[in-house]
């Protein structure tokens, strides 16, 4: 990555960086990778929860469902995906009839494509998040007087919270990443990635890497600040209220 | 069962392959009960079932007149003391109290500020829990508890996690305000020490079933069983036969040594039966005894272990037996191993155990 990264001269990359096509696979990326951790924080926590505290029968066929995304190569998710969010698929279908929403080379597409192969990151974060919190803090603030849905929002998040935050940012870390399925099930709007493997084929290493050294810095200056965000300044004590 | 505080009508429930069956239990107004056993007996989840996290499939619960036992543990105005005391971590202690003000809205008792002052904890109400001391840390627990109001206070093994002296000083401080402030109340505890200063009464639990209960010196004093007896701290369960009566006591046979034990009416004369006998309960002396009915035994000393307060002397009398000297006396007869004693048992301390 260094070497990458020492390779590139600041012309090099101011140039590649003044392109509006680049500019905006950046943006892209950024966008639908944000857009995936809302959904991964608004499915996946509650399926952690689940997982961590309730006991039903097939919990571990869904647990290993969770992780079945991080074991397959992606562009075969992006295969799958394509079975069921393609205009004849059994989501795709309904959804394009009832809502107009095409998963076929759309934002859509390519947030579906990021959601399915970073969720497993929130899930297994999460998880953890909730399991390391005593079930009797739970059960004191319970007899307190809290209904269970207090005590999730009093006692359970905010005690999971590094867990559940950990696990968004991976997802999030994981969806600027993303190719294999975001190439199968829309090439097109690019994103940055599919931009570099384009730049790559057309014109060559040069320009591929110097739009790669871009979106690495890009990418680490956001986690530092997500980082700092998450267990700098909100993590101090008293916070969690 | 009225007049009863806290009345756990017939209590079943499964659990996995665990089972609480027919727990029966009354309290009265201001009562301290133990429940006291091995881990695994049912006691905590006889607890959480009190305080509304298990559903019964027989029995019901009722707390001063109320039915309780379809009420969620939120509604039950029972409070849940757990091992350290449970304080949220992530909050101050006056942010443990005051989260318990805001879920108790009705029943407000008091304020923050109030509650903090009353348990001498006010100026640590900045202070997260890791900092506090276990005395800080229960007094603050017992603030925030009060706030809610409860009727009914449950403590699961709240001084497991402390050492010797620490848990003494807390334990002793808890009763007494349990005491003063005539708050009804439930302990579960694997430690007979602690149930013992804590309760009033007692009821041991085995394997999900209440095997005894009564006021604790009484059940301490006359555990009924083999189990009990260990549980309690009997060292000596000897196996004997039921040999005749002799002036109101029972007699028991150990092999070829004779011992009176007090009478008790369930014994069935036909069946070996087990003894018992508290290793405090036999005083040793220098010279000879002779199975008289003063149950004076002839003994040698096998093997003598320093205790502390305590000094642990091995005999043989024909069966072994373990004596425990006080300091002083250990000192005046310096027991060595090989040397002849005489042991002596009050009937009275011979339990005849079912």
């Amino acid at each position: 990555m260094l070497r990458l990264a020492l390779s590139q001269t600041p012309e090099a990359l101011a140039r590649v960086a003044a392109m509006g096509d680049v500019r905006h696979a950046i943006l892209l990326s950024l966008e639908a990778a944000l857009i995936t951790a809302l959904f991964s924080g608004l499915l996946g926590v509650p399926l952690a929860y689940l997982l961590a505290r309730a006991r039903f029968p097939g919990k571990a066929v869904v647990a290993a469902a969770v992780d079945l995304p991080l074991a397959v190569p992606h562009t075969v998710a992006g295969i799958a995906l394509l079975f069921v969010l393609g205009r004849q698929g059994i989501i795709g279908a309904p959804a394009l009839a009832l809502f107009g929403l095409s998963f076929w080379g759309t934002l859509a597409g390519i947030v579906a494509a990021m959601l399915f192969v970073s969720i497993p990151y929130t899930v297994n974060a999460a998880r953890i998040g909730f399991e390391a919190v005593d079930p009797r803090l739970e059960m004191t603030a319970r007899s307190m007087g809290l209904g269970p849905w207090s005590v999730l929002r009093h006692i359970t998040l905010p005690l999971a919270r590094r867990g559940i935050i950990t696990g968004l940012t991976l997802s999030y870390a994981r969806a600027i990443s993303e190719f294999g399925a975001v190439i199968i099930l829309a090439y097109r709007p690019m994103t940055a990635p599919v931009m570099i493997y384009e730049f790559f084929l057309r014109f060559g290493l040069d320009d591929a890497a110097a739009m790669s050294v871009l979106l690495l810095a890009i990418s680490l200056l956001l986690f530092i600040l997500l980082r700092a965000l998450a267990f700098g300044r909100l993590a101090a004590p008293g916070a969690g209220r | 069962m009225s007049g009863a505080a806290l009345a756990l009508e017939h209590l079943s429930l499964r659990l996995g392959r665990f089972e609480l069956r027919d727990i029966d239990l009354a309290l009265s107004p201001g009562e301290i009960l133990v429940l006291l056993g091995p881990n695994g007996a049912g006691k905590s989840v006889t607890l959480e079932t009190v305080a509304g996290f298990h559903r019964l499939e027989a029995g019901r619960i009722r707390l001063g007149g109320r039915d309780i036992t379809d009420l969620a543990p939120e509604h039950r105005r029972i409070s849940l003391l757990f091992q350290n005391f449970a304080l949220f971590p992530h909050l101050t202690v006056a942010g443990n109290v005051a989260l318990a003000l805001r879920a108790a809205r009705r029943r407000v008792n008091g304020t923050v500020t109030a509650l903090l002052e009353r348990f001498a904890v006010a100026e640590l109400a900045d202070c997260l829990p890791e900092t506090l001391s276990p005395g800080e840390k229960q007094r603050a627990a017992l603030a925030r508890a009060l706030a809610a109001a409860p009727e009914l206070f449950l403590f699961d093994e709240p001084f497991s996690a402390l050492d010797g002296p620490t848990r003494a000083g807390l334990r002793d401080r808890l009763k007494q305000f349990l005491r003063e402030s005539g708050i009804t109340a439930v302990f579960v505890t694997h430690d007979h020490a602690e149930a013992l200063a804590l309760g009033d009464t007692l009821a041991l639990l085995r394997a999900g079933a209440i095997v005894q209960r009564g006021p604790a010196v009484a059940v301490y004093r006359r555990p009924e069983t083999v189990f009990a007896a260990r549980f309690l701290g009997v060292e000596n369960i000897l196996e004997a036969c039921f040999a005749g009566s002799e002036d109101g006591l029972s007699l028991v046979a150990i092999g070829e040594t004779q011992l009176r034990a007090e009478a008790r009416a369930s014994i069935d004369a036909r069946r070996p039966l087990s003894l018992g006998i508290r290793a405090e309960d036999v005083v040793l002396s220098r010279g000879e005894g002779a199975g008289d009915a003063a149950n004076r035994l002839g003994a040698t000393v096998t093997a003598v272990a320093e205790g502390g307060a305590l000094t642990r002397v091995t005999l043989d009398c024909g069966f072994p037996l373990t004596a425990a000297l006080p300091r002083r006396e250990a000192l005046a007869l310096a027991p060595q191993p090989g040397m002849r004693v005489c042991a002596e048992i009050e009937p009275a301390a011979v339990q005849l155990l079912g």
